[in-house]
């Protein structure tokens, strides 16, 4: 096999495997479906060109939610426009298509909308640390992804957290 | 609603169907991308550079043709290359400095707060690096010339001079004024919300 279609191979796998990890984040940290694609495309070339500096010291998962976070970190980062719109995530107009389309008004839906929106209202860096949370990560891992001490990382997520529980109960009441 | 809930649906969404990706159209993107951005960057290099090396080259030719009084005029040269090596020299550091897209988000947002303060030092003392030595070059080239002119020669008119050298300290000053509002207005209020968000993070309270 080919260095090439190593790569090749092994870029796949974890697209197959860790498809999920790219598609949370981008949609955490982007709104709309353009930047979503803008950020799901520039997330695929950030992994693509990393994958020949993995050595398998850390476990591929790791990897991959460090490079994603840190593109989208990179990415919603990149001009002050989008960063304004980002910022201006309390969007009430958009929460309301998003969670709740008359195309999909299951409850579960209604509720992952709310969630995304009240995540893409958090600061970048509790944006990141919500998302580990909420994929089950164990502090040790998120330590290794955010580079806190395991320490910190229990105080940074219970502190973020408590700003997405406050989120998003503002953000029910807004549509109730 | 709690955290359970959240946690809940959050486990129970799935990838959009077509999340995934067909390889042979990323490569291809890839490489497009790739290409486009390595020409980008060395046009850039190319341009930084040759901006200097063509004064320095400009200079180095008056000074051929003046060989009474060549030597100032190679202090000029010399004076031009200098902030052409400091434009080299900084575009070598942030090469060497940038962590890889794997590097833990701490390390990430603490380098991005040194990258930054870096910038706002060379921003403010632009005076030190880029203003004062191509003024100086200017002026020493200006000033030779002239001296080596006949007296009804317009080098050799101080109103004339005068005006010239205004509107070179005046370009100056506009790079100067330019280089501050930046600092002021960018890179200032980004730097003190990263270490807002910096401290916020090992904040064990």
């Amino acid at each position: 096999m080919t260095a090439d279609s190593e790569r090749e191979a092994r870029f796949a796998g974890w697209l197959e495997e860790h498809g999920g990890i790219l598609h949370k984040i981008v949609r955490a940290y982007a709104k709309d479906a353009a930047d979503q694609a803008d950020l799901h495309q520039e997330i695929l070339l950030q992994l693509w060109r990393s994958l020949p500096a993995f050595r398998e010291q850390a476990k591929p998962s790791t990897w991959i939610y460090r490079v994603c976070l840190n593109t989208a970190l990179t990415w919603s980062r990149g001009t002050a426009q989008r960063a304004r719109r980002i910022a201006s995530g309390m969007d009430f107009a958009h929460i309301a298509s998003e969670a709740a389309s008359p195309a999909d008004r299951t409850a579960d839906r209604e509720l992952l909308g709310q969630l995304y929106v009240a995540i893409r209202t958090l600061s970048d860096f509790d944006r990141a640390l919500v998302l580990l949370l909420l994929d089950e990560l164990p502090y040790r891992e998120i330590a290794e992804v955010t580079g806190l001490t395991e320490n910190h990382v229990g105080v940074a997520l219970t502190r973020a957290r408590k700003r997405l529980a406050a989120l998003m109960k503002g953000v029910i009441d807004e549509l109730e | 609603m709690n955290w359970n809930d959240y946690e809940a649906v959050w486990r129970r969404q799935e990838p959009p169907v077509g999340a995934g990706a067909d390889l042979s159209v990323l490569r291809q993107s890839f490489e497009a991308k790739r290409r486009k951005l390595a020409a980008t960057l060395w046009v850039r290099d190319i341009v930084e550079a040759s901006a200097g090396l063509f004064g320095a080259a400009a200079f180095a030719a008056i000074a051929r043709h003046q060989e009474k009084i060549a030597w100032p005029i190679m202090i000029a040269v010399a004076l031009v290359l200098g902030v052409t090596g400091s434009f080299v020299r900084e575009r070598i550091r942030t090469h060497r400095q940038k962590l890889g897209p794997d590097a833990p988000l701490l390390a990430k947002l603490e380098a991005e707060i040194a990258e930054l303060r870096h910038q706002r030092r060379l921003l403010l003392g632009v005076w030190k690096w880029y203003l004062v030595p191509l003024t100086a070059a200017i002026v020493i080239v200006c000033v030779t010339i002239s001296l080596n002119r006949p007296p009804w020669d317009l080098a050799r008119d101080p109103r004339f001079m005068g005006s010239y050298f205004a509107l070179v300290a005046l370009l100056m000053w506009g790079v100067w004024v330019i280089n501050r509002r930046a600092v002021r207005r960018q890179i200032e209020p980004r730097i003190e919300e990263l270490e807002k968000l910096h401290r916020d993070l090992l904040s064990l309270s």
